[in-house]
C-alpha cells in the first residue's frame, strides 16, 4: 500500500482523509440538497464498487462514501464524470473549466477541481413545505455557477422561511426566503387568526383594531414568514409574486469563535443575492492577496471589517428599494479563546494586498 | 338554441355583455394563494374571455357576489340613517350548478326566514341572471350528484368551455341579441351524473337518535384535529352566518356606518352570550353543530334539500385535512351504532 499520499491534494478533490490508512471519503456535491433519484443508483454503484458498502449523508448535504482506497480513486473519479457533468454542469450551469471566474481547463476524468466552494444545503423550500417561501434548491442552482469551481471557501445554506430549518444562521452567507404580505382588508372578517398566528409563532407584529374590526401591523418588525396567509380563512392575507430573502452572515460552528449569524441583508431580490455573490471571488481574493487558503468564508469578513467586506461585496450591485443593508454588524462569538476581541492588533492576521 | 364561440368570438360577446351587465366568474389571482406559489381562485369582475377559470373548481364560492365577505348596510348619523348605493347595475354570475343551488339554500335562509326579508340579499338577489357554467366534473372532493345539486335548470345562458372557446345555450330569448351573427350550432348542456366521492347522509328523524348522536364519543376527535379556523364555513357555497360591526368614523359614536361582515360558527367566541357562556366551547362541538345544521337541521326547518350542495370546497380549503365527507360517514357509523343499541 502507497504510504506516501498528499492528501491536502485529495482534500482538494473531495476526497477526506480517513482514520483508516489509504481510505478516504469522497464527497459529491447536491446542489440544494436535491437531485433527480436516479443519481441513487450511481451512489450505491460506487459504495459497493469502491467503498465500504455505506453511504452517508454528509452534514452539508453532499453524499459521502466512505472507505475509497487511494488506488480507486482514479476510477471513482472517472466514474464521476457523468454525475458532475449532469449536476453541475447540466443542470446548474456550472463553468467547469474555470477556477473562481478564471479560465482553468477541467480534465473530466479528475474528479471535482475544487473543495472551497461547499456545497450549497437547502431545506425542501416551497416545492413541498406549507412554510417555505421560495424555491431553494432552484436558487441554490443558480448560486452554484457562482461560487463553484473555486477555491475560495464559502458555506452557503439555504432556507424557504425565517424558520430557519436549514440553519441560515448557522454559515457563512445563509439566506432566508421571506415574503411580502399584501393585507386585504374588504375579505378580513376579523376572526384574530393572524393576530394569533403572529403572536404564538413569530414576532407579534399584527394586532386587531376593536374599532374597525380590522388588523393592523407593525411593519418594522415584520419577520416576513407569511403565517398571517396561512393562518387566514378568507385570503385576506396574500403574498406578493416579488420574492425577497434576508441574508444572514458570517455565522459559523467550529473549535475557536463559533457564532450565530447576523443580518446583512434584508427584502433583497434575488437578483441582489446574485450580484452580491458574484463579488465574493474578488472579496475573497483582496483578502487573502489573491492566494487562497483553507480559510472559511467568515474569517475572511473578520479580517476585513466589516465595512471593508460591505464595500467590496456591494461593489456595483444595484439594490432593490425595498432592500435595507446592516450599516454595522455586531457578533457575539462564544470565547473558547479568551480575549478573542481584544488582543493586540500586532497578533490579528492581516488583511489586503501585502508590499 | 346554440352557438360556437372562439375565443375572440367570446372576448367580443363579452364586451357587449359587460354593457349591460357585471359579469362576475371565478378568476385565477397567481400566486394569492395560502402557500407559496399557489394560485387563489375566487369569483371576481371579467373583463375578456380567457381570464374565466373553468377547468379548476374555485376556492371560495359565487355567494361572495351576493353576499360578500364585507359589506357596508348603512350609514347612521344620529337619529337618521341611509342605505348604502343600490348596487343597480344588473349581474350575470357564472357559476356551475351546485354554486346556483346554493343560492337557492341562500335565498331561503336570507327571504322569509323570521319572517323578515334581507333588504341587502335582496337588492342583489334580483340583479342577478346565471350563466351556467357546464361542469367538467370537478374533483375529487365533490360530492353534488350525492346531495341533488348536479342538475339545474336556473340559468339563462349555459356555457361549456373548452381551450379554444365556448359552446353556448341560450336559454333565454333576452340573451340572443348579443349572440347575433355568430356560428350556430346545436348545443344541450350536460351534467355531472356521478362523482368518485359518494355521501349518504343518515336518517336523523328519531330525536333520541340525535340525542345520543349528539352525545357520540365521534365528536372529540375533532377537539384535537380541528384548529377552529372558519376555512370550512368561509369557503361554503352554502353558509350565509354574519355578524355586524359598527364602525364609528370619529369621537361622535353616533356618526358612521354599519358594516355586515362574514362570521363562522368554528370561530371560538361565535356562541359567546352576555356573561361570556358560550354554547359550544370546543371545536368538537362547533363541528358537531355544524355537520348537523348542514344534514339535518336546516331540512327539518324549511323542507326541500339539505344545506349542502356537496362542492366540497370545504374539504378542499381546510388546513387541517378534515373532510366532511369523511365525517358524514363517521357520523353512518355512529347512528347504526345507536341504532343498534336502541333495538337491544
Amino acid at each position: 500500500m502507497n504510504h506516501d499520499i498528499n492528501v491536502k491534494n485529495l482534500r482538494l478533490n473531495c476526497f477526506r482523509q480517513s482514520k483508516v490508512p489509504g481510505e478516504f471519503m469522497l464527497q459529491m456535491r447536491v446542489p440544494g440538497g436535491m437531485v433527480d433519484a436516479k443519481y441513487l443508483s450511481m451512489v450505491e454503484h460506487l459504495s459497493k464498487t469502491w467503498g465500504d458498502g455505506n453511504f452517508h449523508f454528509g452534514t452539508r448535504q453532499s453524499f459521502e462514501i466512505p472507505g475509497i482506497k487511494y488506488e480507486d480513486i482514479p476510477a471513482v473519479n472517472a466514474y464521476l464524470e457523468t454525475y458532475i457533468r449532469e449536476v453541475d454542469e447540466t443542470l446548474c450551469g456550472a463553468d467547469m473549466d474555470t477556477v473562481a471566474g478564471k479560465p482553468q481547463p477541467w480534465d473530466p476524468k479528475s474528479g471535482y477541481p475544487t473543495i472551497g466552494a461547499r456545497n450549497i444545503t437547502a431545506c425542501i423550500g416551497n416545492y413541498h413545505c406549507i412554510f417555505g417561501n421560495c424555491n431553494t434548491f432552484e436558487l441554490a442552482r443558480k448560486i452554484e455557477p457562482i461560487i463553484f469551481p473555486s477555491h475560495y471557501h464559502i458555506k452557503l445554506n439555504i432556507s424557504g422561511c425565517p424558520n430557519d430549518c436549514n440553519k441560515a444562521h448557522l454559515c457563512d452567507f445563509g439566506v432566508i426566503g421571506i415574503a411580502h404580505m399584501t393585507y386585504h382588508p374588504e375579505r378580513c372578517l376579523g376572526c384574530g387568526a393572524c393576530v394569533r398566528a403572529c403572536e404564538e409563532r413569530a414576532s407579534r407584529v399584527l394586532a386587531l383594531n376593536e374599532n374597525t374590526g380590522k388588523v393592523e401591523k407593525d411593519a418594522c418588525c415584520c419577520v416576513g414568514c407569511g403565517e398571517c396567509v396561512r393562518a387566514c380563512p378568507a385570503g385576506a392575507w396574500t403574498r406578493d409574486a416579488q420574492k425577497f430573502y434576508r441574508v444572514i452572515l458570517g455565522g459559523r460552528t467550529g473549535r475557536q469563535t463559533p457564532r450565530t449569524g447576523k443580518m446583512f441583508l434584508n427584502w433583497a431580490t434575488e437578483d441582489v443575492i446574485l450580484a452580491v455573490l458574484r463579488n465574493w471571488q474578488k472579496f475573497s481574493a483582496w483578502v487573502m492577496d489573491y492566494k487562497p487558503e483553507y480559510l472559511h468564508g467568515g474569517h475572511l469578513i473578520d479580517r476585513a471589517g466589516y465595512k471593508k467586506f460591505k464595500e467590496l461585496i456591494l461593489d456595483g450591485v444595484v439594490l432593490n428599494p425595498e432592500c435595507l443593508v446592516a450599516e454595522d454588524i455586531y457578533w457575539h462569538e462564544t470565547e473558547y479563546r479568551s480575549n478573542f476581541n481584544v488582543k493586540p492588533p500586532a497578533l490579528h492576521h492581516t488583511a489586503g494586498p501585502q508590499r | 338554441m346554440g352557438y360556437l364561440l372562439t375565443m375572440d368570438q367570446g372576448d367580443d360577446v363579452l364586451k357587449a355583455l359587460r354593457k349591460d351587465y357585471r359579469v362576475y366568474a371565478p378568476k385565477r389571482f397567481p400566486q394569492e394563494g395560502r402557500y407559496s406559489d399557489t394560485d387563489m381562485i375566487r369569483y371576481a369582475e371579467v373583463e375578456s374571455f380567457g381570464d374565466i377559470v373553468w377547468d379548476t373548481k374555485s376556492d371560495f364560492p359565487a355567494k361572495e357576489v351576493l353576499s360578500p365577505i364585507q359589506q357596508t348596510l348603512f350609514y347612521f348619523t344620529e337619529e337618521e340613517f341611509r342605505a348604502s348605493k343600490d348596487p343597480q347595475k344588473p349581474i350575470l354570475l357564472l357559476a356551475r350548478p351546485c354554486d346556483i343551488h346554493a343560492q337557492e339554500v341562500q335565498s331561503r335562509i336570507y327571504a322569509g326566514n323570521g319572517g323578515f326579508d334581507d333588504y341587502y340579499y335582496e337588492r342583489m338577489r334580483n340583479l342577478v341572471t346565471f350563466a351556467m357554467m357546464e361542469c367538467n366534473g370537478g374533483d375529487d372532493t365533490c360530492f353534488c350528484v350525492s346531495m341533488g345539486s348536479n342538475r339545474t335548470d336556473n340559468y339563462a345562458l349555459a356555457f361549456r368551455f373548452s381551450g379554444d372557446g365556448a359552446l353556448v345555450q341560450v336559454a333565454d330569448e333576452a340573451f340572443k341579441p348579443y349572440f347575433s351573427g355568430l356560428p350556430e350550432t346545436e348545443y344541450h348542456p350536460a351534467f355531472v351524473e356521478e362523482n368518485a366521492l359518494k355521501v349518504s347522509v343518515p336518517d336523523l328523524d328519531d330525536p333520541e337518535v340525535r340525542g345520543l348522536l349528539r352525545q357520540h364519543p365521534m365528536w372529540k376527535e375533532y377537539d384535537s384535529r380541528c384548529i377552529s379556523c372558519g376555512s370550512c364555513t368561509v369557503a361554503c357555497a352554502t353558509c350565509t352566518c354574519f355578524t355586524t360591526r359598527d364602525i364609528q368614523y370619529g369621537d361622535n359614536p353616533e356618526v358612521g356606518e354599519r358594516r355586515r361582515v362574514t362570521d363562522s360558527c368554528q370561530i371560538a367566541g361565535f356562541d359567546q352570550m352576555a356573561g361570556q357562556r358560550e354554547l359550544r366551547p370546543t371545536p368538537g362541538e362547533r363541528m358537531r353543530y355544524k355537520v348537523f345544521h348542514k344534514y339535518y337541521d336546516y331540512k327539518a326547518r324549511f323542507g326541500g334539500s339539505h344545506m349542502c350542495v356537496g362542492c366540497g370546497r370545504c374539504i378542499r380549503r381546510c388546513p387541517e385535512c378534515i373532510s366532511i365527507a369523511a365525517t358524514v360517514e363517521k357520523m353512518n357509523a355512529a347512528v347504526a351504532e345507536i341504532k343498534a343499541d336502541l333495538t337491544e
